[in-house]
């Protein structure tokens, strides 16, 4: 017995060219109801591009795009989908509560302007224009356009941009909510911290091509490399460092030592048997961003 | 789209410099081209007064929606603003008709100051029917340039939207005959202004202004031009569209 739900997103062997460079290749993937899922990805792997055809704003030049079953524009007219893109801008000359209402007016399914405005932060600064707002007040103006009303999905593309730390909490506030209410979330960003933080499931995009998918921890394990870090009383003897077994990386700042190691335990009894004396010993696991490092230099080596 | 076309027009109301230009500029131009003096226009059966009012009120609304539609349009496709639209419901389209519409409404109230402007201030006499008449037909013929706004909109980018919508504004206003009367040009010129849809657009109002209907060859000449300049906008359209 098989339980079929339509996937919110799917791609199928997606490929977009722009002219001699594949800014997509070959992307097949599944987004399912309810998830929340981060996009990342180094500048110029692709994403603003996926997001463009996930959203119907270019065509794939093989493959195929459906949300909910059906082509993103058919998702897009009928309130299925809310997306905030980086590119977006907004219209000017006109107050924030009024260009929310057109927001809430489009949408077929739309909330009360209040309380989308609230629900982005904004009420306080309904009566402003637009165009007076800073990069943060508009960037959560885009926010409320794209939650004016019940959809299924929401797509963001770098949401926290120009926002200041707590903004940034706020507005992640904001966006567990929405997820909170079964919707799938989507977004793109460059601060691994909140894909680490929000997502229950990672996309790794390097070139065009998807090189990792699954949650955090996953994406973190696949790296497969821990981080140890040390200080030495003398001299670092760079020549010893550069001999230790399984090391993969390592840098040196004053006395301060700090290697990523694909078998942290042997490359740490060597470390001693070499005759050093490490002080401050500390050896932990990868955090998101070195291991979205490790995965993308691990891939451009390969070439 | 309601809220879309109400946007537009509350824009553009607040927009005081903007409603200078688009509402006063050309009842004000009126005043200073009549100026001089109320000859008789050899070939038209009117006086400068009666001419030039309808050729103003012609002006005001080609400033209006040729301007408009073309700076607006190309500013927001560079701004990202229509492609923040095209992930609302919103139909593709609906951008584009409430640009036209929201233009529209402003040209009306361009096209009644020039009228009220040659009532009472220059004393043109007419029947009212002709009034009502001439402003109508103004205004409804203001739409085969609002298309043509569309297309520049969509043709060029925000930094070059000005210049190229200026020439080809400029080229209608003067080669159309609408500040000079166009039976005083040089034969070249004449073939020029005739092909032009100015010229013919100003003629469907003094056609009226002089006691009967449009022309029906004006009228073709113009529908001619809308045609052509709706199937370059929808194009244009097109083409961008898949760019996005």
């Amino acid at each position: 017995m098989t339980i079929t739900t339509t996937a919110a997103v799917a791609f199928e062997g997606v490929g977009k060219a722009f002219g001699p460079v594949r800014a997509v290749a070959g992307l097949s993937v599944t987004l399912h109801p309810g998830e929340t899922v981060a996009l990342l990805g180094p500048n110029g792997a692709g994403k603003s591009t996926t997001l463009d055809l996930l959203l119907g704003l270019r065509n794939p030049d093989a493959g195929r795009v459906e949300l909910f079953g059906t082509t993103p524009r058919a998702a897009i007219a009928a309130g299925k989908v809310g997306a905030m893109l980086q590119s977006g801008g907004l219209m000017e000359g006109v107050k924030v509560r009024e260009l929310v209402r057109l927001a809430c007016d489009l949408h077929p399914r739309p909330y009360p302007v209040d309380q989308v405005l609230a629900a982005a932060g904004i009420a306080e600064i309904g009566d402003r224009l637009v165009e007076k707002l800073s990069g943060g007040q508009q960037q959560r103006v885009r926010f409320a356009l794209a939650t004016a009303g019940d959809s299924d999905l929401i797509v963001l593309d770098e949401p926290t941009t120009g926002m200041d730390v707590s903004a940034r909490q706020a507005f992640w506030a904001a966006m567990r909510a929405q997820a909170a209410q079964g919707r799938t979330v989507l977004f793109a960003t460059h601060y691994l911290e909140e894909a680490d933080e929000v997502a229950d499931r990672v996309l790794v995009l390097h070139r065009g091509r998807l090189l990792a998918d699954g949650t955090a921890a996953e994406i973190k394990a696949r790296a497969g490399a821990r981080r140890i870090a040390f200080d030495l009383d003398g001299p670092v003897p760079e020549e010893v460092l550069c001999d230790l077994p399984e090391l993969r990386h390592f840098e040196v700042s004053g006395r301060t030592v700090r290697m990523q190691s694909g078998d942290a335990d042997a490359t740490v009894h060597a470390l001693y048997a070499a005759g050093l004396y490490p002080r401050g010993l500390e050896v932990s696991g990868l955090g998101l961003e070195q291991a979205f490092i490790a995965i993308t230099t691990a891939e451009d080596e390969d070439k | 789209m309601k809220t879309l076309i109400k946007l537009e027009v509350l824009r553009s109301l607040r927009n005081k410099k903007y409603m200078f230009f688009s509402v006063i500029y050309p009842a004000g131009l009126y005043l200073l081209i009549t100026a001089g003096g109320n000859d008789a226009i050899q070939g038209t059966g009117l006086d400068m007064a009666e001419y030039f009012m309808v050729s103003m009120a012609a002006f005001g609304a080609l400033t209006a929606v040729l301007l408009t539609n073309s700076e607006r349009i190309a500013k927001e496709r560079d701004s990202g603003w229509v492609r923040q639209l095209r992930l609302t419901p919103l139909p593709g389209r609906g951008y584009v008709v409430a640009k036209i519409a929201a233009a529209a409404t402003v040209t009306l109230p361009s096209i009644v100051l020039v009228l009220i402007t040659g009532a009472t201030v220059k004393g043109v006499r007419l029947d009212a029917w002709q009034w009502p008449a001439i402003g109508l037909a103004t205004w409804v013929g203001s739409f085969v340039f609002a298309a043509l706004g569309v297309a520049i909109g969509y043709l060029v980018t925000g930094d070059a939207v000005r210049p190229v919508a200026m020439v080809v504004y400029f080229t209608l206003a003067m080669l159309g005959g609408l500040w000079v009367p166009f039976t005083t040009f040089p034969d070249v010129l004449q073939t020029v202004a005739d092909i032009l849809p100015t010229h013919h657009y100003a003629a469907l109002g003094q056609a009226i202004e002089a006691g009967g209907g449009p022309h029906a060859a004006d009228i073709a000449v113009l529908a001619a031009w809308l045609i052509a300049f709706v199937a370059l906008a929808a194009w244009l359209y097109r083409r961008d569209t898949r760019k996005a």
